[in-house]
């Protein structure tokens, strides 16, 4: 899961024991990243 | 019935997207059978699909599809058969807004009816990219392959002059809308003069009545195509179905 630290802007990979929190400066706020999957869509 | 029709154009856009025009000769089930077959028989090319690569805009990749796909586009016919797809493709990066005329395509013949309709507008540092397959169908399938948008008729309506009116009754505006046939066989639109026939017929005693079978049909396209070519279509469409029928009844 990849995931964005949103204090200091920074790629964050969540492991499982880890616990929620960025390991660049702690803060506990991560943002969810978009997909890099194309997606498509129906138009109806 | 069927060779008796006189029809005659009363005006006409530039651009050819409007026209109003009169047919005589019509039944009232032909007529809005016309209507209907312009509104849903005549197919265009709308986007139905789209494949997003990138989309860091604010609104959500269904809510840009949907506006994707009423965006008109332009259909030549004769090239192509129902079902047919054209794709397109839009790459804007912000601070920008992406335009209908961002779009490019796979084919010269088929792009967007109007360069400026705004599809989202950009931020800086967001980005839409996508893919999309534009799909030949008709109005019945979904309304954004509606040719024809604001499809109207009305009766043509005929003004005959009585004589003077009693000159001490108060004047009261009269309004009538539509096209009317004056006295003298003149097609006038009443827009003309304000709507209102005691513009045209001050201190007249005025008879108003509809002409029987006599349609002034409104038309105007989406872009897509000529309002000529959209509504010779329709009939067309409208034709073939009566003659599938006739062959398929007869026994």
């Amino acid at each position: 899961m990849s995931y964005k630290c949103s204090r200091c802007k920074r790629d964050v990979e969540l492991d499982e024991y880890g616990g929620v929190r960025c390991p660049y400066c702690g803060h506990r706020v991560l943002l969810k990243e978009r997909a890099p999957v194309v997606k498509e869509v129906d138009v109806r | 019935m069927a060779d008796d029709f006189d029809v005659e154009v009363i005006s006409r856009d530039e651009d050819g997207r409007s026209a109003r025009f009169l047919v005589r000769g019509l039944t009232p089930a032909m007529a809005n059978g016309i209507r209907r077959a312009v509104v849903a028989d005549v197919p265009t090319l709308s986007i139905d699909t789209v494949r997003f690569v990138e989309n860091s805009s604010v609104m959500f990749d269904e809510m840009v599809a949907l506006r994707l796909g009423l965006v008109p586009l332009t259909t030549p016919l004769d090239d192509f058969e129902l079902g047919d797809t054209v794709t397109l493709a839009l790459d804007v990066e912000g601070p920008a807004t992406a335009y209908s005329g961002d779009l490019e395509t796979s084919d010269s013949l088929v792009r967007p009816a109007d360069e400026n309709i705004p599809i989202i507008e950009l931020k800086q540092g967001q980005r839409l990219e996508f893919e999309a397959d534009a799909v030949l169908d008709t109005g019945k399938d979904h309304a954004k392959h509606q040719g024809g948008v604001a499809v109207g008729y009305r009766h043509l309506q005929r003004v005959e002059v009585l004589g003077d009116r009693d000159g001490f009754d108060e004047e009261e505006p009269h309004i009538l809308r539509g096209v009317i046939e004056t006295d003298e066989g003149e097609l006038v639109h009443t827009e003309e003069f304000g709507a209102d026939l005691t513009n045209r017929y001050p201190g007249k005693e005025l008879a108003v009545t509809d002409v029987p079978d006599a349609f002034v049909f409104h038309v105007e396209t989406d872009g897509s195509m000529d309002v000529d070519e959209l509504v010779l279509r329709a009939v067309d469409s409208l034709r073939d179905r009566a003659d599938e029928l006739a062959t398929k009844v007869a026994v």
